[in-house]
């Protein structure tokens, strides 16, 4: 099962690493039961910078709805800001965690992780949102005029 | 902690305090850096420590935030904020089932939390906002 020792002394310092790594990942597959650990661990890291970046979306949307000062003229302004960004921070955490599963299923079996899609919806939604808040400041400022 | 599973499950997921894991670890010797414990350059254990602690504060951040303005809300979330910090420092990832059930127990804390959010915004009182 383990004949990696003396072909990765053979090798250098960097690539025996890689070696062990991806052996122990293999390892644990075949027994059922974890792999490395580390991997378990970065994995768990990802999801909790997941969850971080979601409890952001909302203190933001909260500050945007109950600090900010409404808009003149636009009374749906701050809702309408606020409100994609809470729902993003309702629903990242879930996504983030179905992907967690599914990476640490792939880690257990020693598979391949899928890409994340949750880059492209976050940068998506901040994009709108962005636009969004400077539309709505600008039709602000020309009603108020 | 690492005594039950230090002779069960051998292998990278050793503490690094077990008395000789090269004992019970046919691997162990030419292993090193499958081990995360103190050998381990990238300090895995350490920085999940860390970004367990990092997202407690940022539920304890929250928390004082609310506190301020709401304080019935402001309680529950720094409830949270301390099992967050708990979870982090109790259970380590070796036993699968623990792992899943705290990574659930942030999914549903902040998701209840945005909800809740969503609606307070949606159909609560308008605010005035913070004027100077």
């Amino acid at each position: 099962m383990r004949e990696t020792g003396p072909v990765a002394r053979a090798r250098t310092a960097d690539k025996e690493r890689i070696t062990i790594v991806s052996d122990n990942a293999t390892r644990g597959a075949e027994q059922g039961r974890q792999p490395d650990a580390r991997f378990t661990m970065a994995n768990e890291r990802t999801f909790l910078a997941w969850s971080r970046t979601s409890l952001a979306l909302v203190v933001g949307g909260l500050a945007i709805a109950q600090l900010l000062p409404p808009f003149a003229g636009v009374p749906w302004g701050r809702s309408a800001i606020a409100t994609p960004l809470i729902l993003l921070g309702a629903v990242l955490p879930v996504l983030s965690y179905l992907e967690w599963r599914t990476n640490q299923k792939s880690i257990e079996r020693g598979a391949r992780l899928g890409s994340s899609r949750l880059p492209g919806i976050l940068a998506v939604t901040i994009t709108v949102v962005a636009l969004l808040a400077a539309a709505v400041d600008i039709y602000s400022r020309v009603r108020s005029r | 902690m690492s005594g039950d599973r230090g002779a069960a499950a051998p292998g990278p997921a050793d503490e690094p305090g077990d008395d000789d894991p090269a004992a019970n670890d046919p691997g162990a010797d030419d292993r090193g850096a499958g081990d995360p414990g103190a050998d381990d350059p990238g300090l895995a254990r350490e920085r999940t420590d860390l970004a367990w602690t990092r997202s407690s504060i940022a539920f304890f951040g929250l928390g004082v935030a609310i506190l301020k303005f709401r304080p019935a809300a402001g309680i529950p979330i720094l409830a949270i904020a301390a099992v967050t910090w708990l979870l982090g420092r109790a259970a380590r990832p070796g036993s699968q089932r623990i792992a899943s059930r705290r990574v659930l127990l942030v999914t549903v804390a902040v998701s209840a939390l945005a909800l809740v959010s969503l609606v307070l915004t949606l159909a609560g009182p308008s605010s005035n906002g913070l004027r100077p």
